[in-house]
């Protein structure tokens, strides 16, 4: 069965699983040292995420008495799964374009919200009551910025779908094609409210200052993954180096996937994550404290919630 | 597994417990970690917030008796391998405290110590260099 | 704007010590670190041993002389007892490199021995009075003052009293 084969193939090594694995990892090592240059210090190495993985591949598993043994050891394995799969679904312009098989934008929309349904049931299954806190703080969280990323979506798809004759193209490969056919989404003044809300919304899905709400450190000791040690953590951090390439993947897919054929395409793709992900996501780490919750959670539903449906009425408005 | 584990001792995580410490330690600990000046995020480590995560125990403080179970119950807590360092004289031998009502015993008799790095406070560039025995001996453990 | 603060930062570059990977920058010269001590100024006042904060210094009188002994696990280099020798016998240098593991915990300590000397009249073992604290006391030795120093406490009371002149 060669078709199940390829599939296998790109789910587990490349886009997904571990392509995606070592993107994420390496734009977390490039964002630790220039966090730390921005802040004039020297900084880890730049594989350190690596170490700290294969660190905790070879600690011992410890499994609170108050949790069910199966689902707290599932969670963590669902969650690296599901993302594997998401970036199996997401087109790189020139290099992979993403098979039918595995499903369109409807079924990578409800696999980037597993992740964050991962970390809630890991916080409330540890039987901590600073796990409890992480699973309200983050379920707050993820109800605020589902709704825009949604508006972002329809208002891409509609854009692209109407444009090819129908009225919503759910695929990404459509999408991209659409793109490189043209123009990107960056230079279209008519798609930046949606870009902008798409900018507030992905360092609240990556837990990223100023929205590491429920993984915050010193307020809920760093949250859902309290009483996770050794492989079981190891393969949350894979879960979300993980996520963060998905995403990121995601937002150039959605706004800005021209690039040439080829391995050349590839290195485009690699760039750009770079530069949005490491110095960007630095940048913002750097020079923003953590709002609160609630402060959080109005912000994420007024100012991504009004653009992308700004955005969204005026891709119905135009056609 | 065995090539895995060569890459263990370049991230360890560090845990501070206060056993009942006037806080001189755990100030100048604060400073190891987050300060420019004796980064000690290079050599791989960062401080975690829960004991499963962690690898290095650094543990300041004299034992007083109040605080003698909830210490030994939140060390079982972190998981094998672990080094555990005394920073400052207070878990070492009891320091100023030594003679006190409210005294129990020395670090070493409740848990394994391996690294020891006496001072009240010590300085940042001495607990780094303990810190540095430490990751030397974790990579050495695991 | 705080942009403009990071972008200054990256410019400067990173402020940290080399240390441990590198040489520390330079200590400050009356750093309270290890002590030392110098068995030939000790007069075996015992004041030390009696305001150390963390009771690390420990005296005992042995055949040969007084042996003196300083544990740095308990030392909490106060300096106090720096400060209250009058015969600067103890001084605490620079050295902070202390660390250890634990098989050298008790390997940590500032041990000498001063002395006994004969009393040149009756031959008792005595303490000798140390040059620094003849200096505090007497601005040095005269020739009589160098001979009496050869006594023991009882032979030099008799002979400043009623013996020879």
């Amino acid at each position: 069965m060669p078709e199940i084969l390829k599939l296998m193939l790109e789910v587990l090594i490349f886009p997904g699983g571990l392509f995606v694995l070592v993107l994420g990892l390496l734009m977390k090592g490039l964002e630790r040292k220039l966090r730390a240059r921005l802040q004039r210090r020297v900084g880890p190495p730049l594989l350190q995420p690596f170490f700290d993985l294969f660190k905790l591949m070879q600690k011992e598993t410890t499994i609170p008495e108050e949790a069910p043994a199966g689902l707290f050891q599932a969670l963590p394995l669902a969650g690296a799964c599901s993302m594997a799969f998401a970036a199996a679904m997401v087109p790189i312009a020139g290099a992979y374009s993403a098979p039918k098989e595995l499903g369109d934008l409807v079924v990578l929309f409800y696999l980037l919200a597993v992740p964050a349904i991962v970390l809630m049931l890991a916080g409330s299954v540890s039987g901590s009551p600073f796990g409890a806190i992480a699973f309200s703080r983050e379920l707050s969280i993820m109800m605020a910025y589902e709704a825009p990323i949604l508006l972002v979506l329809l208002s891409v798809a509609i854009r692209v779908g109407v444009a090819q004759g129908g009225w919503i193209a759910l695929s990404l490969n459509d999408i991209v094609q659409y793109q490189m056919q043209h123009g990107a989404f960056l230079f279209d003044p008519l798609m930046w409210p949606a870009l902008l809300s798409f900018l507030l919304f992905f360092p609240a899905n990556l837990g990223i200052a100023p929205f590491d709400i429920p993984e915050a450190e010193s307020e809920v000791l760093e949250g859902p993954m309290l009483e996770y040690s050794g492989p079981l953590l190891g393969m949350f951090k894979m879960m979300s180096a993980m996520k963060s390439g998905v995403v990121v993947g995601l937002g150039i897919a959605l706004f800005y996937p021209n690039a040439p054929a080829g391995v050349l395409g590839l290195g485009c793709f690699v760039v750009k994550c770079v530069l949005v992900s490491s110095i960007g996501v630095a940048v913002l780490r750097t020079s923003m404290g953590r709002m609160r919750v609630d402060q959080a959670f109005w912000f994420l539903l007024k100012w991504p919630g009004i653009l992308g449906a700004l955005s969204l009425a005026a891709v119905l408005w135009r056609h | 597994m065995k090539m895995l584990s060569s890459f263990a001792g370049k991230s360890p995580w560090l845990y501070r417990i206060n056993a009942g410490s006037c806080n001189g330690c755990d100030v100048e600990l604060a400073t190891t970690a987050i300060i420019p000046r004796y980064d000690v995020e290079r050599l791989g480590c960062q401080y975690c917030a829960s004991p499963k995560h962690a690898d290095i125990v650094l543990i300041t403080g004299p034992i007083t008796a109040r605080v003698k179970d909830k210490v030994l119950s939140v060390y079982n807590e972190v998981p094998n391998p672990k080094v555990t360092v005394a920073i400052g004289v207070c878990p070492i031998s009891g320091g100023v405290f030594r003679d006190s009502y409210a005294m129990t015993c020395s670090l070493d008799e409740l848990v394994p110590v391996d690294v020891n790095v006496p001072g009240c406070p010590p300085r940042p560039q001495a607990i780094i260099e303990g810190i540095a025995e430490a990751i030397k001996i974790f990579g050495s453990r695991s | 704007m705080w942009l403009s603060v990071l972008f200054k930062n990256l410019l400067k570059g990173p402020a940290t010590e080399a240390f441990p990977l590198g040489e520390a920058t330079a200590t400050p010269k009356r750093y309270r670190g290890r002590a030392m001590f110098d068995a030939s100024s000790c007069s075996g006042c015992r004041t030390c041993e009696y305001v150390c904060a963390g009771g690390a210094i420990h005296f005992e009188e042995q055949s040969d002389g007084l042996h003196f002994t300083l544990w740095h696990n308990t030392c909490v280099f106060c300096g106090m007892c720096e400060q209250n020798c009058m015969s600067k016998a103890i001084h605490l240098s620079n050295d902070w490199h202390l660390a250890h593991t634990q098989d050298k915990k008790y390997a940590m300590v500032e041990q000498g021995t001063v002395p006994y000397k004969p009393c040149l009249s009756c031959g008792k073992q005595m303490l000798p009075t140390p040059a620094p604290l003849m200096e505090l006391a007497y601005r040095g030795d005269s020739l009589r003052i160098a001979e009496l120093r050869q006594l023991c406490p009882d032979c030099r009371r008799a002979a400043s009293a009623g013996g020879k002149r």
